[in-house]
């Protein structure tokens, strides 16, 4: 029964706490937030500005420490984790777009896309630069990939990002304000391509944004208002 | 701007810190080789005129038996000025070449200051200079013995002084008549008496002056070779401040490439491209007079400390107390700042290129930049092309100007082209690591540009060191020859009227620090020009102790070898003369040829032997029975390398004395140079090692600093999946990968130079002198650049490694 619970959830956070600086300066950026996320769901967090989103999610991706309460994913309680244990999760069960600065400069476009595989110690066969092209293809950047970042377009570099982020068939898939530096056109074929990944290959996706028409792609949207979900 | 400008100071305050590290050692070490040059110019001026104060005249030009038949003649009224090196043995120990020296007849002619006891009065007394005193801990009433063998003499400690001028300095001083003892001795020089009243005649060639020109012209010459000498350590402070504008127009272009959003945003809100660049050159200014000041501070504390040193270690150099030298402060000032306003001056113009549109685009600052412009290539090959064609001329007419236009150009050529040439190194050594270091090479070249610039610094100090080290181990390879051909035998023990018997021999080689002693048979001959009758012997099989191989004993027929050092003054004979040999009844002519380090022995060839006695049979050369008049004559000894020269010589000397032996040896002389050839050697590693420190500043700031750049990078790659342990790993193996090419590529350069170098003007200073290539050393210090490389990125690797990913990604 429990286990079958968790299996239907793809992460969970129970009185998640976030407080930065001590004092004087002390922010309460997340307030006990309480959160289940199907597995085979997009959810979208909205919120205000300075509301706590980018740290909820940092949070739930371990990216960061939470102060307080607990975050799982894939049944896996990250506090218990210590650094290298939680690099390697994040390797091989989360993916991430950010808002900006995905791709690292030095690196062509395919060398992005396969990145986590290399990291992971993985072989970069061909099937995974089969797997590569295919993505690159679905997202209509199979054209591009032996570009660097600093000669694409920000729609260009955030499909990119997303291909790597995809390529490893995470359990969890983040994206922090993925389309806040595009323009329309470009937005709608991302957030079409994010909505594809859990329509079709049955990702599950958590997308922090503060528009309307882009959290109208989402299953499910998580207000959050002062640290709290409201 | 004001408000900008400080703001920027406050934040950057940090990076800057390598940047003025550069500054302050080069400009401390123009002014502590200020300091040192007015140093040794006033210790050398200092009280210079003093032997001379109360002459009426300076008589110069004269040799040591004319000084003396001088002084004989004139009695009271001359004060010699001189010294013979003699060794000198004080409370078990051993001094050699000690300058002895004379303290003047009349009381009034003398010049050294008492500061206890009294002056020598009779022969057995001495006094001692008070630095020598210090450090050799002798004190009045003590005995030293001074000179050796028949001329040694055991003299009395009556007094300590002060000793004004250096020119005429001596560690002691014995009254006239004991030194006049030393007549005979080779060192004893004595070129110039001061004269009371009338000089009288002269012997030509003499010249006699009025103590003021003399005086004066002297101090002119000083002053010339102390300024040669300070134009030797500019040298060096040329390459260290080169070195630092390296390190700084680096630092500059880091910061001013991190920050050129923000000084696109500046533009983007008015501010007009002359004042982003005057706000950007002011903060040079800034850095360079902080740094500056810093830098005279730190020579001034190094120079004084280092005379103070100096004074307490080497009593022989008196350093004078220096005035601070003004303007040596002044022109270091000047220099470290016009250098670090200069090297900041190009990474300025870049920035003022970026166009405030910039600021717009997020990542245009981490875009690609080109390896170089045409310009700069064709401009790199032409240089590459033109160096080596002068290092050429500069081998072939042993021109020393060529040689140095010539590394100068290479040296740019290399420079220049270090965008496309180091990449390609670092590429071509990163592919032997595994994934993580295929990152780190890709970080490595992404900017070429950079990569050869962090690189620079450590590709000049490397390749001065190497080549100085090379060049270094190569003149003391030839000097380390010449001297085995001037001291070919440790010691020999010879006697004209003794023979050596085997007893003495097994009791020689049983002696401890003897690792080789060879009998030497001949027989005992007069030759003409020689006062007495000599051993004239012959040794095939003197390469088994000899340190030349044997060569001095490989004496062509109808030539006789004569050690002049041995014979000393009692030599009437010069190469080429013919002599005849008288062995009992047979005669023969020889030529004589020359050499040193033997002992009393002539050496001829085993046929020239054979031939003087007699004998139809060769020389015996093993120990057998030797027949018809041939004896063992001497007995040539090897040293084992850790004997102590003291011991075994004192040893060898009671050994000797009972039967009738003289020992001469070549040890004490050795042991001498020996020590010079250390001190020149630690003197220029020394004045490397500021260049050296200057360039691993540099690169460990431009890696640091690189480091710091990539924060968000570092966050993306931690957020994909790589642990600290790999970021860590990762920043290290770029460091290192960074470090070893450039730490390779200059020992290849330095090598390249050191052997031009080698051919322009070693080879004919040092005749036979070949290259040799230290490569222990060499090694040594790739190692040492590339661990300092590593040990420059741990740090700031571990800063990064230690953010949070969610944290390095925020981070602008
Ligand atoms: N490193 C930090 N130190 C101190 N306070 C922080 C830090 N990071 C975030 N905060 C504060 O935490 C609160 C939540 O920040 P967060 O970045 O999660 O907001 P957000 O909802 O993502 O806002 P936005 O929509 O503007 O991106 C804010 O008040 C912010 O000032
Ligand atoms: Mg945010």
């Amino acid at each position: 029964m429990m286990r079958a619970a968790q299996d239907a959830l793809a992460a969970g956070a129970r009185n998640l706490t976030k407080t930065y600086g001590r004092g004087e300066t002390e922010v309460h950026a997340l307030r006990g937030v309480d959160l289940d996320l199907p597995r085979g769901g997009f959810t979208a967090i909205m919120g205000p500005s300075g509301s706590g989103k980018s740290t909820l999610m940092h949070c739930l991706a371990g990216l960061d420490q939470a102060s307080d309460g607990t975050v799982t994913v894939a049944g896996i309680d990250l506090g218990s984790l210590d650094d290298d244990a939680l690099t390697v999760f994040r390797r091989d069960h989360i993916g991430f777009v950010f808002q900006a600065f995905n791709l690292l400069p030095m690196l062509t476009a395919l060398q992005n896309i396969v990145l986590p595989l290399e990291l992971g110690g993985r072989r970069v066969d061909d099937a995974a630069r089969e797997r590569a092209h295919l993505l690159a293809e679905t997202l209509g950047v199979a054209d591009r990939l032996g570009h660097r970042p600093a000669e694409l377009s920000g729609g260009q570099q955030q499909r990119i990002a997303i291909a790597r982020a995809l390529v490893t068939e995470p359990d969890l898939l983040f994206a922090d304000e993925p389309t806040g530096n595009l323009d329309s056109t470009s937005s709608a074929e991302v957030l079409g391509h994010l909505r594809r990944s859990v329509s079709e290959l049955g990702q599950t996706v958590v997308m922090v944004t503060h528009e309307r028409d882009a959290a109208a792609y989402a299953d499910d949207v998580i207000t959050l208002q002062d640290g709290r979900i409201a | 701007m004001r408000t900008v400008l400080l703001a920027s100071l406050r934040v950057h305050v940090r990076r800057y810190l390598a940047a003025a590290i550069a500054v302050v050692a080069g400009v401390a070490f123009v002014v502590a080789v200020g300091v040192l040059t007015s140093g040794a110019r006033s210790g050398l001026m200092d009280g210079f005129g003093a032997p001379y104060r109360d002459a009426d005249h300076v008589v110069s030009g004269l040799g040591a038996g004319a000084a003396i038949a001088l002084a004989e003649r004139l009695g009271p009224n001359a004060s010699p000025i001189g010294r013979a090196m003699l060794p000198m043995r004080s409370g078990g120990r051993l001094f050699p070449d000690t300058a002895v020296g004379p303290v003047a007849v009349a009381q009034e002619m003398r010049w050294q200051k008492l500061v206890s006891g009294s002056f020598p009065a009779r022969e057995g007394e001495a006094v001692v200079d008070t630095w020598v005193a210090r450090s050799r801990e002798i004190a009045v009433g003590d005995r030293i013995l001074v000179g050796e063998g028949a001329a040694a003499a055991d003299l009395r400690v009556v007094g300590v002084v002060e000793s004004p001028s250096t020119s005429a300095q001596a560690s002691v001083y014995v009254s006239w008549a004991q030194l006049v003892r030393w007549r005979d001795e080779p060192t004893l020089s004595l070129n110039r008496v001061a004269v009371r009243g009338e000089v009288g005649a002269l012997p030509a060639g003499a010249r006699v002056q009025p103590p003021e020109e003399f005086v004066t012209e002297k101090q002119a010459e000083l002053n010339n070779r102390v300024d040669a000498l300070s134009a030797m350590l500019l040298l060096f402070a040329g390459v260290a401040l080169v070195v630092s504008v390296l390190v700084i127009a680096n630092t500059f272009s880091i910061l001013f490439a991190q920050r050129s959003r923000d000084f696109a945003l500046l533009r983007c809100v008015g501010a007009t491209r002359r004042q982003v660049v005057g706000a950007v050159l002011r903060e040079a200014a800034v850095v360079g007079v902080l740094a500056s000041l810093a830098g005279v501070l730190a020579g001034i504390g190094a120079g004084y400390g280092l005379l103070a040193l100096i004074n307490a270690l080497a009593p022989a150099i008196t350093m004078g107390s220096a005035a601070v030298p003004v303007p040596w402060l002044l022109g270091g000032f000047a220099t470290g700042l016009v250098v670090t306003v200069v090297a900041a001056w190009s990474p300025a113009r870049r920035v003022v290129r970026v166009s405030p549109l910039a600021a717009l685009r997020p990542e245009a600052a981490a875009g690609g930049h080109a390896a170089a412009g045409p310009a700069r290539l064709v401009l790199a090959v032409l240089l590459l092309a033109v160096g080596p064609a002068l290092l050429g001329v500069a081998m072939a007419q042993d021109d020393t100007a060529f040689l140095v236009a010539g590394g100068a150009t290479v040296f740019a050529g290399v420079l220049l082209f270090g965008p496309v040439l180091v990449p390609y190194l670092v590429r071509a050594a990163g592919g032997w690591l595994g994934p993580t270091g295929r990152l780190a090479t890709a970080n490595a070249v992404r900017n070429p540009r950079r990569t050869a610039t962090t690189t620079a610094s450590l590709l000049v100090g490397v390749t001065v060191t190497s080549a100085a080290l090379t060049g270094m181990a190569t003149t003391r390879a030839a000097l380390d020859e010449a001297r085995d051909r001037r001291h070919p035998v440790d010691a020999s023990l010879t006697s004209p009227r003794n023979q050596v018997t085997d007893g003495l021999v097994d009791r020689v080689r049983r002696t401890p620090g003897v690792e080789q002693a060879l009998p030497v048979y001949g027989v005992t001959a007069l030759v003409t020009g020689l006062d007495g009758p000599i051993p004239v012997v012959a040794a095939p099989d003197a390469g088994l102790v000899a340190r030349d191989g044997g060569a001095f004993a490989q004496v062509g027929p109808g030539e006789i070898r004569i050690d002049y050092a041995a014979f000393r003054k009692d030599l009437g004979l010069r190469p080429g003369d013919q002599v005849t040999v008288r062995a009992g009844e047979r005669v023969i002519v020889l030529r004589v040829v020359g050499g040193t380090g033997w002992g009393r022995v002539g050496v001829v060839s085993s046929e020239t032997l054979a031939t003087l006695t007699g004998l139809a049979r060769r020389v015996p050369s093993r120990p057998g029975a030797p027949t018809g008049g041939i004896e063992t004559q001497a007995l040539w000894i090897r040293a084992q390398a850790a004997a102590d020269p003291m011991r075994l010589v004192d040893a060898l000397d009671d050994l000797a004395d009972p039967a009738g032996l003289q020992v001469d040896n070549g040890l004490q002389a050795r042991e001498t140079e020996e020590q010079q050839l250390r001190v020149l050697t630690w003197s220029v590693l020394g004045l490397i090692a500021i260049a050296v420190v200057i360039a691993l500043a540099g690169i460990a700031n431009t890696l640091g600093l690189s480091v710091l750049e990539r924060a968000r990078e570092h966050a993306l790659l931690r957020a994909l999946g790589l642990t600290r342990g790999r970021l860590r790993r990762m920043l290290a193996a770029e460091a290192l990968l960074l470090s070893a090419v450039a730490a390779l590529l200059g020992t290849v350069i330095g090598v390249g130079f050191a052997w031009a170098g080698h051919e322009t003007f070693v080879t004919r200073a040092l005749a036979g002198a070949t290259l040799r290539v230290p490569w222990p050393s060499l090694g040594a210090v790739v190692v040492i650049a590339a661990l300092a490389g590593l040990l420059a990125a741990v740090l700031p690797a571990r800063r990064a490694a230690r953010v949070t990913p969610a944290a390095g990604l925020t981070l602008d």
